[in-house]
């Protein structure tokens, strides 16, 4: 089908204001007679608060409202377990946890009255190893959790021993990621402004402003959802690092205890402290194959790093315990995940909710296999990939598939044959694949409403023609309402540049769970969809009076409704609009696909999955340790491109992204106490990191997604850590990072072991 | 602390103000108005906060507000508005190097400085010019890009 719109590259709808610095982000955002709010965070990571006195802090003139255990309901929260207070309560469990919060006239005033706040603490021993902390003398995070496991599952399909018994060959590895934030530039924050009818409105750099009433606003605060109004300001980046923004609670009690307005902006290197980074992960791998490469079976065990509170810790667990078997044609697997609170910060998501991870670990795992069994990687991968047709062993059901095609083409454009026949002398090629969801069913349960996942969207036309787009959903940065408004634009016939879609606001759009699982073009994307072919009906039914000709014989050009036989009979859109003396509308609502996994995780998650191939070359210094990427190469299948230059952004941000994460970030804890507590501490790629990337799209065009599209956020970062640690294996000529980032120590060790084992 | 009266020229407007002795100029900036320059690690680490200070692309937060006493400002919205974009924010939008928006103000003010100096810069050259603003979304490529398609665009424009 062709397109007007659909497939083309396109700006961002709001690139404009962007580039020309009139963006209002939280941070600017300007609420009159606003008081500065704060918190009082913990120094220890494991310590009982003996004693809280507030009366000096509440005494300094200037000072609001002084909020803790002392004067709050002890009402705890959490999705999967509501395992954390507003504040503090009896213990602190981390360092950067909140023991209280001050709101007062200016910063200077709040941080003085953080100063005047007597904490008395007996410290306690610290749980900072997932390991140790199962110990049965380990010290307990939380006293009425044995054993500090927050969650464990243990899951067997397939026939999975008699598939390790029967097999020509087995292989082993274990890998350990590491602890590293989403590093979003904008630090976060929220404000919010108490009514004296009691109902609150809330701003805030957040990915879902729905949810963060139901999950954590209304419950520990005793009100309804419905009792606060959120608004989204655009957020300075996110990656899953906005979902849970304690930010907001922050801001709604102060301004609630305050009976003012409070703006809650957290520094830098509070947010590096106490936000909820990616997860920390332990992961045991073994497989069976036949020996034509043909994958028999896999047993997984994980360990997974909770920290001190559980959000969606569980599920994000559960992703990297299950999903890569969903990549290839896996018959049996047999999978264990525990998930152990330590006096760490809590983890959380991060932009592919533990695919990374778990695409770490796996394609690592594959690129060994493939050296045991003397076959090439990329054709051990394609013997094995999962196809359109598909229902994997765990149940998800495969819509369309490009993965085969998005390998395929990174082998051809990185010339892999010729570099793969060389290698071991500090230059090679590694390539590694993923899948991923486009929404998942879980969240809907654990998060939203019901099981339904739903989205919806109002597309509305106004007497000039121009059009704003209503939806639940939200924008990151990502250019998520700029695809929903290319959507509409291609519906309606109206020009892109006519199009606005304001940011989320609980006040008067309709539901949308929000941006994460790579949700939006594929669920929001068809909610809008549905709307603009509502709004176009009823443009071309009011048009159709006017002009006294059948609807049917009226299209919509370039904003123009106009006669199909007679194009010169027209009226532009505003001018229906106009003589209809009111709006015109469009309503649009769609429920994903997919189901809820039963209790053994069984079940097809996502109405359908992306999937996307990376290929890395690089350099090793063999006598420093050094890995230089020189150049990435890319393949994703992302159903259909809905706009060209915003999914080539997507990718080349994920790469760049995925690449940090591989070699240089890490928060580094050290029992309990983060080392990354400014960008200097924290590093992330900077321009002279970025390597060239070369990429194209693969559109299998998925039957359900709006023009075939699907998710692209998240595939386009999951598989290039696997492809660089397959590209330093191949050219050290075995050097195996297992151990997350890949740090000049940690090369030189892997270069030091291959060596040891090659002459063993 | 003491206080101090300052006269900057800021965007091409005369401002006067009391700032205290330890106020950064990028604290001293936002709060008169100029909130296009962001506020984020206050280390001088992500760029953020770049601005020029008679023409040179500076961090905001490196330095006091005292220092910039009788100093020409500009900051992103001195090089271009809305109406009025500068080739390098015009480039920035067709070529899709602006995602969230956060680290654009900082881009803009980094290019426009590198430019200044170098009409016709490599791809090396422009990834040093940036080498101080932090971009998380883009994975830099799309800016390059559009940098060195402004500078293209402002020697043509010179040429005619």
């Amino acid at each position: 089908m062709s397109t007007r719109v659909v497939g083309r590259p396109h700006p961002i709808i709001d690139a404009v204001e962007k580039v020309s610095g009139a963006t209002v982000f939280i941070n600017d955002l300007e609420l009159p007679g606003a008081l500065t709010g704060m918190a009082l965070r913990s120094p220890h990571p494991h310590a009982r608060i003996l004693n809280l006195d507030t009366m000096d802090a509440e005494r300094l003139p200037g000072v609001a409202v002084v909020l803790s255990k002392n004067n709050t309901p002890d009402a705890p929260f959490g999705i999967n377990h509501k395992d954390e207070a507003a504040f503090c309560r009896e213990k602190v469990r981390y360092v950067g946890d909140e023991v209280a919060a001050v709101a007062a006239v200016d910063e200077e005033t709040a941080r003085e009255a953080l100063s005047l706040i007597r904490v008395e603490y007996e410290v306690l021993p610290t749980v900072a190893d997932p390991f140790a902390a199962q110990e049965p003398d380990a010290p307990l995070v939380h006293d009425s959790v044995a054993g500090n496991i927050a969650n464990e599952f243990h899951i067997k399909r397939g026939g999975i021993d008699e598939a390790f018994h029967a097999a020509d060959a087995t292989f082993a590895d274990e890998f350990h990621t590491h602890l590293a934030h989403q590093a979003y530039i904008e630090p976060t924050g929220c404000a919010a402004q108490w009514h004296p009818d009691g109902k609150i409105s809330v701003w805030g750099c957040l990915q879902s402003v729905f949810l963060i009433r139901t999950f954590m606003l209304g419950p520990v605060m005793g009100m309804s959802a419905d009792d606060f109004r959120v608004t989204q300001t655009k957020p300075g980046g996110a990656f899953g690092g906005k979902l849970d923004v304690k930010a907001a609670l922050m801001a709604a009690m102060l301004s609630r205890a305050a009976e003012k307005p409070v703006k809650f902006m957290m520094s830098l290197e509070e947010d590096l402290i106490a936000m909820r980074p990616r997860m920390p992960v332990h992961i045991s791998l073994e497989s069976a194959w036949k020996r034509d490469g043909t994958l028999a079976g896999k047993r997984v065990r994980i360990v997974a790093e909770n920290g001190a509170y559980s959000s969606l810790s569980p599920a994000i667990m559960s992703s990297i315990a299950l999903r890569t078997d969903n990549l290839y044609k896996t018959p049996a697997a047999e999978i264990q995940g525990k998930l152990v609170y330590t006096n760490i910060i809590p983890s959380g998501q991060m932009r592919g909710f533990g695919n990374v991870q778990a695409t770490y670990a796996w394609e690592s795992h594959l690129d060994n296999v493939a050296d045991g069994l003397g076959l090439d990687p990329a054709d051990l991968r394609l013997k094995n990939y999962t196809e359109k047709g598909d229902v994997s062993l765990h149940g998800w059901k495969i819509a369309s598939c490009a993965v085969a095609d998005a390998t395929r083409h990174v082998v051809r454009e990185m010339d892999w044959k010729a570099k793969r026949a060389r290698g071991g002398e500090g230059r090679g090629v590694g390539l590694a694949s993923c899948i991923h969801v486009s929404g998942n069913k879980g969240f809907s349960v654990e998060l939203g409403p019901d099981d339904t996942d739903p989205s919806s969207g109002v597309v509305r036309v106004d007497e000039e023609g121009k059009v704003e787009i209503w939806s639940g959903e939200s924008d990151l940065g990502q250019g998520a309402t700029s695809v929903m408004a290319y959507i509409a634009s291609e519906v309606m016939g109206i020009p892109v540049d006519r199009f606005k879609v304001p940011p989320t606001d609980t006040g008067y759009m309709p539901f949308g769970m929000g941006a994460f699982a790579s949700r939006i073009t594929l669920i929001g994307g068809n909610a809008v969809k549905i709307a603009a072919e509502d709004a176009r009906r009823n443009l071309l039914d009011a048009a159709a009076e006017f002009m006294e000709i059948p609807a049917d014989e009226l299209e919509i050009v370039e904003g123009d409704v106009r006669a199909k036989a007679l194009p010169e009979r027209k009226m532009t859109v505003g001018e229906v609009v106009s003589r209809t003396g009111s709006v015109i509308e469009g309503n649009g609502k769609w429920l994903a696909g997919g189901d809820v996994l039963d209790k053994e995780k069984y079940g097809n998650p996502s109405t359908t999955y992306s999937f996307s191939t990376h290929g890395a070359e690089v350099e090793v210094d063999m006598e420093t340790g050094v890995v230089t990427v020189l150049q990435v190469c890319c393949g994703h299948d992302p159903g259909r491109v809905i706009n060209r230059l915003g999914a080539e952004g997507q990718v080349e941000g994920g790469v760049v992204q995925g690449m940090s994460f591989a070699m240089m970030e890490g928060l580094a804890p050290l029992e309990g106490h983060l080392r990354g507590r400014n960008f200097h501490d924290y590093l992330i790629a900077t321009s002279m990191d970025a390597p060239p990337i070369e990429h194209d799209f693969f559109e299998s065009m998925d039957p359900y997604g709006p023009y075939g599209a699907k998710g692209l956020a998240e595939v386009a970062i999951n598989p290039i850590t696997a492809a660089i640690c397959n590209a330093v294996y191949h050219a050290t000529g075995g050097a195996r990072i297992r151990t997350l980032p890949v740090s000049p120590e940690r090369v030189l060790e892997a270069i030091e072991e291959a060596r040891n084992q090659n002459t063993s | 602390m003491n206080t101090y009266e300052i006269n900057m020229r800021v965007n091409e407007k005369d401002e006067t103000l009391d700032v205290q002795g330890d106020e950064t100029l990028l604290r001293a900036l936002r709060r008169i108005g100029y909130v296009e320059v962001k506020l984020s690690c206050e280390g001088g680490d992500c760029g953020a906060c770049a601005i020029l200070l008679d023409g040179v692309a500076v961090n905001a937060c490196l330095m006091f507000a005292a220092q910039a006493d009788g100093s020409e400002v500009t900051t992103v919205r001195g090089i271009g508005t809305e109406d009025d974009l500068h080739p390098v924010q015009e480039q920035l939008i067709e070529k899709g190097g602006v995602q969230c928006g956060f680290c654009t103000p900082g881009v803009v003010v980094s290019a426009k400085a590198l430019l200044d100096e170098n009409a016709a810069p490599s791809r090396e050259d422009i990834q040093r010019g940036l080498a101080g603003n932090l971009c998380r979304c883009t994975g830099y490529k799309k800016i390059f890009e559009a940098v060195s398609a402004a500078a293209r665009q402002m020697r043509e424009g010179d040429d005619s």
